[in-house]
């Protein structure tokens, strides 16, 4: 039957907030003016039914009289200069169709075979095709995902052909040959190739494709991590792997808080009553960089997943968000061949997270946003979940002999294959009819319910082993659950959503929402009952064996056996070399201001390193779980930072989770060492900046590096030296990580972008009273004010001032760690002591931002006085981390207070709201804080319009 | 004996267990019931006496926020729902719930299956979080009983929530006095049409309304999540004699307590 069209508007005279959304986005982001309004519509396309049910659906579900018109099978929006609809390619997942069929179903209305929903664009004033085009290509298509609809589809059903199980003739193959396989889809080098194939001559047969895409998925550097456990020679010096040196940091550290490290899909330590805490950060960089805003999604799934994979099972209780882009106003001629504009990918990463992490009821609370050109070939989207469970569940589950395997959620389609191999940025092959992009649509309602059914479960005890499908979908959770004992799939048996999918495809499928498990088979009806209690899908698809083999079938065909030991252990050890490189900048200092500094500090406030994300923060449901106690933003008008979130996260507890991060990407392209040193040291300081007590806090590590060469790689083994050294002298261990090591671009004329090294270091732990909790905010006129700690002001390197006044220098700050663990052991003391009435710690725009951020959150304004002996502007403006502005309660004595640390008084809050500047008691300058205040929030606000 | 809250569940509902321990404070004794449990006749709504449809997104919020979860209870729980307000038991429907309540036609005229008021998308075209200031309004209503005038404190979290009716129906809504909470200018105590004070321009700064009989109330802030006092983004700088959404549900217990 034909498919009927339901198309649904705003009453003209009631706006359209979708349609002015974009035209400020036209405006400002495209500086296209001749545009003067935009009206949307939405589209819904239903197949199966006639025009009457159309129109019955239209008038019961799809539109309200109240504030709406809708159309059947005609155009809405009549009168428009032009018109477009764009909707998603066929057989990328549009989550709104499940409820659309739910709906319909609800209403009586039978026979509706297949939905979509899309949205129309009409654009007045007189304007050329060639900025239509503009608008389309740069805000509203991407082509990844999306198209225009020119014409009415026929139909909306997508079928296909299965394809058949192939056999790989990889015995016969000469070098040559098993390069030419490997550079197709593999991405293995040749020892890696050598080795599959001595390993199929031995057991004489060649591989099925789904032997050689488990093997190459396994093996995999996103998988395999190949890189971090290689043997290392730098310098001509031998050094052990970088993995293995950072587990054995973190056993030398023997912290007594933890429970899992390195082991499972999140590191976990102890709270309290019993309960766990756990934390996982990861990168989703390659999807991201083509479809922002799918790839902000299921990067927070993903995450999210691995909580929910964690031990038996966790429930996630925060959602974090780290980003790097090129400054979202960099002129589109600057941007590579194949890049999306970072302004776009900015707004849609924003988007991605907000619409992921609000949907699924977690709240997302810590993050922060980082800007340097060299991140225009690809930006850096790091995403992170905590969770809570009980500490008896804590332990990842090893499946028994006996055990059924059962995959959970979503089901299962030709998204992101290769997905896992997929790592140098292109896509080879793309199949006929069904768009098999890398990249999906996260369904967050779908991964809401499996986490609603699995917390059942897991109580219930039903759960052996759980794991997350992500890279390498089964291959990958089936390959590593069963890894010690072997396990049998029936790949036949696993719901499809659509037809056509060949084997392996359904064997590596990376569609979201799914999670696998082992259940003991006297379980199974259980599971299978809470899972259909919560409209949750959940199939026994296989079992654990005890075979040590790794066998999947299809029908009663085999198209995979291959022994787990060769599959997780045959892969060659590598041996790499790393050499260090020559930084030939020249050295160039800046003068000091004379006259400017309101100029100056204006322009520090107003860079985007600096600036305030509000905007962001506001569309994140941060409040969600009713857990917050200390929110990012807060004080007398919550417009005021502060540098950790502190959560509650067991209603009624006053026990509390802290959770913080720390990153510098600019001093890591300058001293990997020392920057690397700074994010482990800002990540600390954020947390016990608000009261937490540094023997409860452990670290995640994510190393987002551009692809090993020599020169990075030696880079790289300096960051993990820095935070091996770090670990040493503080005993906070690192529990958790991830290495991604495709941060260069290569473009058609083969010139090379390095995207700036990052490491990202977040902090979590508990603290045992939430209300010795501190925040930024100043708390009464005329209290004194302390810088605490130990700075170089000399160490302007890197600095935010450095480049606004285009000046550069090696000399970058370098933490003393052992000074600094002495310091926040002081600091935190202070705090118990209840010394401390707020606190902030110095990071991007120095002192000179720290200082105007409290002033912001207390209403008030500050006069401090620089020893004769500094340079002023580099007192002001040094971004030397794990110092902190702290404001003593009238009573405390700071000699007695900071006795084992260094502290200066720097002066007192004000009235008045200046930011006051004496050098020696005289008056070098004031300037107004609603001029810094104003410029702080200008440029986010620029981005958002909010 | 505490009254039984029934706290309704679907698909991709969250703060469920927030408002569920905001109520268990009150004093009430909680189930989280799923909507499937209602519909296969596990779970009735008569063995309760308050119901609440807490925020979040069910199904995603697709088509309408809080439309699917609507069009569920409309097509299989009329009669329990009928029965259940005509009982003269309380109906709290928070963000998404109030959402749901306006689109089931409970509110604002316990027309079931019939829609009179709206909630659309916020004027700034976005989702917005951030704590408002609300001005209570007199009203009938047993949810606030004896806070009429105060100004309290909640946090909003909605991307739809610009509450819209037509003007006579709008009219209708305030002369009969069903307008329970405006959001309201901090400093100067007054309905605001501002933003963000009002954070997503409803019309009359409507942020919440009841029924005729002052037993049904829908509201878009979030009064689960300001029970404790530390739940407030600057408790570290103003001291609260009792944290602002406590009372709200103290209310509705006391009323069961009381009538039912």
């Amino acid at each position: 039957m034909a498919v009927q069209e339901v198309r649904v508007m705003n009453l003209p005279q009631l706006g359209d907030s979708r349609g002015k959304s974009l035209l400020y986005e036209i405006r400002t982001a495209l500086n296209i003016t001749c545009i003067n309004k935009v009206l949307t519509a939405k589209v819904y396309r239903l197949e199966g039914i006639s025009a009457e049910d159309a129109d019955f659906l239209a008038r019961e579900l799809l539109f309200e009289q109240v504030f709406q018109v809708y159309s059947v099978n005609e155009p809405i929006i009549k009168d428009s200069d032009e018109l477009v609809e764009v909707a998603y390619k066929p057989g990328v997942m549009n989550p709104e169709v499940a409820s659309i069929l739910k709906a319909a179903a609800d209403l009586g209305v039978t026979g509706l075979l297949a939905a979509d929903s899309s949205h129309e664009y009409g654009f007045y004033g007189s304007f050329s095709k060639k900025e239509l085009n503009k608008i389309l290509s740069r805000l509203l298509v991407n082509e990844t995902v999306e198209r225009v609809i020119i014409e009415k589809p026929a139909t909306l059903l997508i079928e296909g052909q299965a394809g058949s199980t192939e056999i790989v003739p990889i015995r016969f193959m000469d070098d040559e040959l098993l390069m030419k396989l490997s550079k197709d889809k593999l991405f293995l080098n040749l020892e890696e190739m050598r080795t599959i194939a001595a390993y199929f001559k031995q057991i004489g047969r060649d591989p099925t494709d789904c032997e050689i895409e488990t093997l190459a998925q396994t093996w995999s550097e996103h998988c395999g991590h190949k890189t971090f456990k290689s043997k290392l020679i730098v310098n001509g010096q031998t050094k052990q792997p970088l993995l293995k040196r950072l587990q054995e940091s973190t056993a030398n550290a023997n912290h007594p808080l933890v429970l899992s490290a390195f082991k499972d899909n999140s590191g976990v330590i102890a709270f309290y009553d019993g309960l766990a805490l756990c934390g996982k950060v990861e990168t989703h960089n390659s999807p991201s960089a083509i479809e922002p805003y799918g790839g902000a999604m299921t990067g927070s799934g993903g995450v999210f997943r691995d909580i929910m994979g964690t031990g038996k099972g966790a429930k996630v209780i925060a959602s974090t968000d780290m980003f790097c882009f090129a400054p979202p106003d960099t002129p589109q001629e600057d941007i590579p061949a194949g890049c999306l504009h970072p302004g776009y990918l900015f707004r849609r990463v924003v988007a991605g997270v907000r619409d992921y992490g609000n949907r699924m009821g977690i709240p997302t609370n810590n993050g922060s946003v980082h800007f340097h050109r060299d991140f225009r070939a690809k930006p850096t989207i790091i995403v992170g979940a905590y969770g809570i469970m009980p500490a008896g569940a804590a332990q990842k589950g090893s499946p028994l002999a006996g055990d059924i395997a059962v995959i959970l959620g979503g089901r299962t389609g030709k998204d992101g294959i290769h997905g896992a191999t997929f790592s140098s940025g292109e896509m080879t092959h793309r199949t006929m009819n069904v768009n098999s992009s890398a990249v999906q649509i996260g369904n967050a309602i779908e991964e809401k319910r499996l986490s609603d059914a699995l917390l059942i479960a897991r109580d219930e005890d039903l759960i052996r082993a759980i794991t997350d499908c992500g890279a390498g979908g089964f291959a990958s959770a089936f390959g590593e659950m069963g890894q010690d004992i072997g396990v049998e799939i029936q790949l036949d048996r696993a719901p499809l959503k659509y037809s056509g999918l060949a084997p392996w495809e359904i064997w590596l499928s990376e569609s979201q929402e799914r999670m696998a498990l082992a259940v003991p088979p006297e379980k199974l009806d259980r599971l299978l009952q809470i899972c259909r209690d919560h409209n949750v899908e959940a199939t026994a698809i296989g079992k654990f064996t005890g075979s040590g083999k790794l066998e999947v079938f299809y029908g009663d065909k085999c198209v995979c056996n291959l022994d787990m030991d060769f599959l997780h252990n045959g892969l060659p050890n590598r041996t790499m070399i790393a050499k260090r490189k020559k930084l030939n900048r020249e050295t160039k200092e800046p003068c000091c201001p004379a006259a400017n500094w309101a100029a100056v500090c204006t322009e520090m406030m107003r860079h985007l390193n600096v600036c305030s994300k509000e905007p962001i923060v506001r569309v994140y449901d941060h409040g969600v779980q009713g857990s917050n106690v200390l929110p990012p933003f807060a004080g007398v008008t919550g417009k005021a930072p502060n540098d950790a979130v502190v959560l509650a996260p067991v209603l009624g507890k006053k026990y509390g989770a802290v959770i913080a991060h720390g990153m510098n990407p600019v001093l890591n392209t300058i001293d990997p060492y020392a920057g690397s040193i700074w994010a482990a040291t800002e990540a600390v300081s954020n947390a016990v900046a608000v009261g937490a007590n540094p023997d409860d806090l452990v670290l995640i590590d994510n190393f987002i590096w551009p692809y090993p060469d020599e020169e990075s790689l030696y880079d790289l083994d300096r960051a993990v030296d820095a935070c091996t050294d770090f670990v040493q002298a503080t005993g906070m261990p690192f529990i958790s990580g991830k290495d991604s090591l495709s941060s260069t671009y290569r473009s058609a004329d083969g010139s090379v972008i390095k995207i700036p090294p990052v490491l990202c270091v977040s902090c979590f732990g508990r603290i045992n009273d939430i209300t010795t909790t501190i925040s930024s905010d100043f708390k009464n006129v005329n209290g004194r004010i302390y810088l605490v700690g130990r700075r170089d002001i000399k160490q302007m390197g890197g600095s935010t001032y450095f480049d606004i006044t285009d000046s550069f220098s090696p000399d970058v700050p370098l933490v003393d760690v052992k000074q600094f663990r002495q310091t926040i052991a002081s600091l935190h003391q202070a705090c118990t002591s209840g010394a401390v009435q707020s606190c902030h710690d110095i990071s991007e725009g120095g002192l000179l931002a720290a200082l105007a951020e409290m002033c912001f959150g207390g209403n008030m304004g500050i006069s401090i006085d620089i020893p004769g002996d500094n340079r002023a502007d580099y007192f002001l403006f040094n971004e030397t981390a794990g110092c902190f502005i702290v404001e003593l309660t009238s009573g405390a004595n700071p000699e007695e207070v900071f006795k084992e640390t260094r502290f200066l008084q720097l002066g007192h809050t004000t009235t008045q709201l200046d930011f006051t500047v004496n050098q020696d008691g005289k008056k070098l300058f004031e300037v107004n804080l609603g001029l810094l205040f104003e410029a702080w929030q200008k440029p986010m606000k620029e981005v958002f319009g909010a | 004996m505490k009254p039984r809250v029934c706290i309704i569940r679907t698909d991709g509902t969250n703060c469920d267990l927030e408002t569920a321990y905001a109520f268990e404070k009150a004093g009430g004794n909680c189930a989280l019931v799923h909507i499937n449990q209602l519909r296969s006749g596990t779970e009735k709504l008569d063995d309760y006496q308050i119901m609440a449809i807490p925020g979040g997104f069910s199904y995603g919020d697709d088509i309408h926020s809080g439309k699917i979860l609507s069009v569920e209870l409309t097509s299989f729980l009329k009669e329990q729902l009928s029965k259940f307000v005509s009982d003269g038991k309380p109906v709290l429907g928070i963000c998404n719930g109030f959402q749901v309540l306006v689109r089931t036609g409970l509110l604002p005229w316990n027309e079931l299956g019939t829609i009179r008021a709206t909630l659309m998308h916020n004027d700034s075209g976005h989702f917005e979080c951030r704590w408002v200031s609300l001005l209570l309004e007199e009203t009938n209503c047993i949810f606030t009983q004896g806070m009429g005038g105060i100004l309290v404190e909640y946090q909003v979290a909605h991307g739809e929530g610009k509450f819209y009716a037509s003007e006579q129906d709008l009219m209708e809504i305030e002369q009969s006095g069903q307008v329970v909470f405006r959001y309201a200018d901090p400093v100067q105590q007054k309905q605001t049409m501002q933003y963000p004070h009002n954070p997503n321009g409803s019309l009359h700064a409507i942020a919440g309304i009841c029924d005729m009989t002052g037993r049904v109330l829908g509201l878009m802030p979030h009064p689960e999540r300001f029970v404790e006092f530390y739940h407030h983004p600057n408790w570290r700088r103003r001291k609260f004699s009792e944290p602002h959404g406590i009372s709200l549900f103290r209310n509705a217990v006391n009323y069961a307590i009381k009538n039912l």
